[in-house]
């Protein structure tokens, strides 16, 4: 029983690691930049949730839409006022400037939230359902769910609206989609902003299962990274499968491993599965 | 040239007479900057010049550190044999991860990388011999002129290296490769052997002065040894003086290093702040560096600023 | 095989995730020719090319250079063995100069190259003289036009001193004139003892240069022989016209 009790816990996780990711994986895919800020936009709605709950006493999965609007502007005025001046540079300075931006944010987030624990806790936090003698926290069941929801509505939006043609276009081939009246600026930047806005959205949910601080960026990035790799960068099913598969991962390595030998072994099957993978399948090569 | 070399001459030995002001603070300062300028400079072979951005460097670095640290720690071995077990180590190492992980291009380069020192991190907490989390702790020597000598020494060394890399057919080859591998290759160019080669050199030099540093800082745990930033850092700072060029990379760590020392001393969150911001820009205004910059604003003067964003925007 | 036949290829196969693209393509290269190498769109041409330079390894098939089996050798390698190639989808090294682009062709092409770098520096000013690019020494590879960028890929192969050297449509959307242009320089090549096999799409190009023509067609070798005899034969017309109106 334990080892399902682990296993579902890993589960939740998983789905909120893999909405994390399908942002970075979006934003990767059509625009070619590794967006190593994507964890800073996390920590950015997971503070937005958190002030709407407790300064407007929302309640935090009300508040998602709010936060996910918001980092929507955040993202897009980015790419369109600052990454947009480098978008055509080497990868190198895509991946520096997207650093500095992590860097920055990060700290301007010390500054005005103070580096304090801040943890979104509404009345029925402690709330669970037993299900076949397993114990689910409710608001975890909630972002999980969530999770789903969102990255279903992600995928129903690139199959089914202009706006994701337009999008898969640019992705497979920017001069052509261009030569269909895809403006690449407007785009990129719309890409960007939904792919802040899922991240606000998985921020939102970290917070109701975890901590938020300003210093949650960097492993977030990292993580949602691995599975980017893992799930492949056209395939939002495979994302999410991802997700899930780290979330268990971890669950399963904190108790039966031990906390020192988890890096080593993530990172160590990351490198094979680069080295492993076919390199057709690598694209931005 | 002559002159240029007869003036770099002439600086190197006006920083070899620092130690003689006796400022104790300014040579500790000297032998932080002289050493990043060489981590620069080493990160400029495989990043600069081949052109493939490794965050394995920090793994080298590390390498070097505990290669020291346990030679002389725990085998009561002198300084310079640990020196050279530390950049043995690195060298093996490179080959080794160099021959899988150099077939990876773009982001999923860098990114393998990236799991190297987190890697090698986990295992060296896990050895006896290196001490476990605790790390290790070395002789004491206090004699930090010695240091900034070793340090300098380090540097041209470094920097002779990459000057000849850069009028060698060598490094036309890493050239090529940076500009175009596939072309490189069909033009006869052996890319497998020289970007290992590109690799050994960079982790020879890192490991070195990661031995100096550990010799020098007396303690030396796996986090510090292992630090990611530091290898953010060398990637900041030759790509802020110039990748392949010769001379950039050292210019540029002098200067961010004095600025971070600057306002490290005042506020660090405002420190860090700024230096995000400076990145930020820096990439914007001279992707290719301090050392483009010169010469571009001797073309074309503030034009040159508008020319890079017209060049890299959508 | 006679003595100076330069290059075979015995039942070459090429297939990507099931789908052939070379099929059993066998044919030989006599020293000091020029073959043409034709087909329509898709039919194989590239892939030949790609598999004689290394860049690509057959699943099937013997290639044998100056009688020697090159199959597991890699791209540098064949490169140091005598054999240059340009690329369709032009690969200049963009942020170098045109004379550093050629450069690096002397530095390192037939028995690992000139290694001196001022005296493959020469080599390279002389190239751009042949190929008429004297005037670009300077430039960055990516400022040049379509025209100077076919005349850079043609010098950087010269560069590596071949002794057979792989043409990809190197007259691909040139004018009458630089075309002409284009058919004298390759003549002049020839002359000095190179071999060559040109891929190319214009018919007026290939006839007056090729000393024989090889047809591709979906990866088979559909025909082989002297230009007329071939571009007047019925299944070549079939390939490039369509069944209904040959």
């Amino acid at each position: 029983m334990l080892f399902a009790q682990i296993l579902v816990n890993g589960v939740m996780l998983g789905g909120l690691y893999g909405l994390m990711a399908l942002g970075m994986a979006l934003v990767w895919g059509v625009l070619n930049i590794v967006n190593l800020a994507h964890g800073a936009f996390v920590m950015l709605g997971g503070y937005c949730v958190y002030f709407l709950f407790t300064g407007l006493h929302l309640d935090p999965f009300a508040a998602l839409p709010i936060a996910m609007v918001v980092m929507f502007v955040v993202g897009y005025l980015l790419q369109r006022y600052l990454l947009n001046l480098i978008i055509r540079s080497s990868h190198l300075n895509t991946l520096l400037i997207t650093f500095g931006l992590d860097v920055v944010l990060t700290y301007l987030a010390q500054l005005a939230f103070s580096a304090d624990f801040r943890a979104i806790n509404p009345t029925y936090a402690g709330s669970n359902v037993t299900l076949l003698g397993v114990t689910i926290p409710l608001v975890r069941f909630g972002a999980f769910l969530t999770a789903l929801v969102l990255a279903a509505a992600l995928w129903v939006m690139l199959e089914r609206t202009r706006l994701g043609h337009s999008i898969r276009a640019t992705s497979q081939n920017l001069i052509a989609a261009r030569l269909y009246g895809v403006d690449p600026a407007q785009l990129y930047a719309v890409t960007f902003g939904l792919g802040a806005a899922l991240a606000g959205a998985a921020g939102g949910l970290y917070g109701m299962v975890s901590q938020v601080t300003p210093y949650i960026g960097a492993t977030l990035t990292a993580k949602s990274f691995v599975i980017t790799i893992m799930g492949g960068l056209d395939n939002p099913f495979g994302i999410i499968l991802g997700g899930l598969f780290i979330g268990i991962a971890e669950a399963l390595a904190a108790i039966y491993i031990g906390p020192t030998f988890t890096d080593a072994i993530s990172f160590g099957l990351l490198v094979l599965i680069l080295v492993a993978r076919p390199a057709r399948s690598l694209r931005g090569a | 040239m002559k002159g240029r070399v007869a003036l770099l001459g002439l600086c190197a030995v006006l920083l070899a007479l620092l130690p003689l002001t006796g400022d104790d603070v300014l040579i500790q300062y000297g032998i932080d900057a002289l050493l990043f300028a060489t981590l620069a400079q080493a990160w400029n072979i495989i990043g600069g010049f081949a052109g493939y951005a490794s965050f394995g460097n920090s793994s080298f670095y590390g390498l070097g550190t505990y290669g020291t640290a346990i030679a002389m720690a725990q085998l009561h071995l002198p300084f310079w044999v640990g020196l050279c077990l530390g950049a043995f180590l690195a060298v093996v190492c490179a080959v080794l991860i160099g021959l899988p992980i150099l077939r990876l291009r773009g982001h999923y380069f860098a990114i393998a990388t990236l799991g190297l020192s987190a890697t090698l991190s986990a295992i060296i907490a896990n050895l006896d011999i290196s001490g476990r989390n605790i790390g290790l702790i070395l002789p004491l020597t206090r004699n930090d002129t010695m240091f900034y000598e070793l340090a300098l020494v380090l540097l041209v060394a470094a920097t002779g290296t990459v000057a000849w890399i850069a009028r060698s057919r060598f490094g036309m080859g890493l050239i090529a490769i940076r500009e175009n591998e596939d072309a490189a290759q069909v033009m006869g160019v052996n890319t497998t052997l020289y970007k290992v080669t590109a690799l050994v050199l960079s982790a020879f030099f890192t490991a070195l002065a990661g031995g100096i540093h550990a010799y020098w800082i007396t303690f030396i745990d796996p986090a510090s040894a292992f630090d990611l930033t530091l290898n953010v850092r060398m990637v900041i700072m030759a790509m802020f003086g110039g990748p392949g060029t010769v001379l950039g990379p050292v210019i540029g760590s002098f200067i961010l290093t004095f600025v971070y020392q600057l306002l490290a001393s005042s506020i660090s969150t405002a420190a860090a702040l700024l230096f995000g911001i400076v990145i930020v820009l820096a990439v914007i205004f001279m992707p290719r560096g301090l050392w483009d910059l010169a010469g571009g604003l001797r073309r074309l003067g503030p034009r040159y600023f508008l020319q890079n964003i017209r060049a890299h925007r959508l | 095989m006679s003595a100076d036949t330069i290059l075979e290829a015995q039942g070459l196969t090429m297939r990507f995730l099931g789908l052939v693209a070379v099929n059993q393509v066998s044919f030989a290269l006599a020293r000091g020719e020029i073959l043409g190498l034709i087909g329509p769109n898709g039919a194989g041409k590239t892939t030949l090319i790609s598999l004689i330079s290394g860049t690509l390894l057959p699943v099937a098939g013997e290639l044998l250079f100056e009688g020697r089996s090159i199959n597991g050798l890699p791209p540098h390698a064949r490169a140091h063995l005598g054999i240059g190639r340009t690329f369709q989808v032009m690969k200049p090294f963009p942020r170098l100069s045109v004379l550093e682009n050629v450069t690096v062709g002397a530095l390192f092409g037939f028995g690992g190259g000139e290694h001196n770098r001022s005296k493959a520096r020469e080599q390279a000013r002389a190239l751009l003289d042949f190929t008429g690019l004297q005037h670009r020494v300077d430039q960055h590879a990516d400022e040049l036009g379509g025209p100077d960028r076919k005349r850079l890929e043609l010098a950087k192969a010269l560069a590596m001193k071949p002794k057979l050297l792989l043409l990809d449509e190197v007259m691909a959307g040139l004018t009458h004139a630089e075309i002409d242009e284009v058919v004298e320089i390759i003549k002049k090549i020839r002359d000095s003892g190179i071999t060559i096999l040109v891929i190319e799409h214009v018919m007026r190009a290939i006839r007056s240069l090729s000393d024989r023509i090889v047809v591709l067609h979906h990866g088979e070798m559909i025909a082989e022989g002297m230009p007329d005899a071939v571009l007047a034969d019925p299944r070549v017309i079939e390939a490039y016209l369509g069944k209904r109106r040959a």
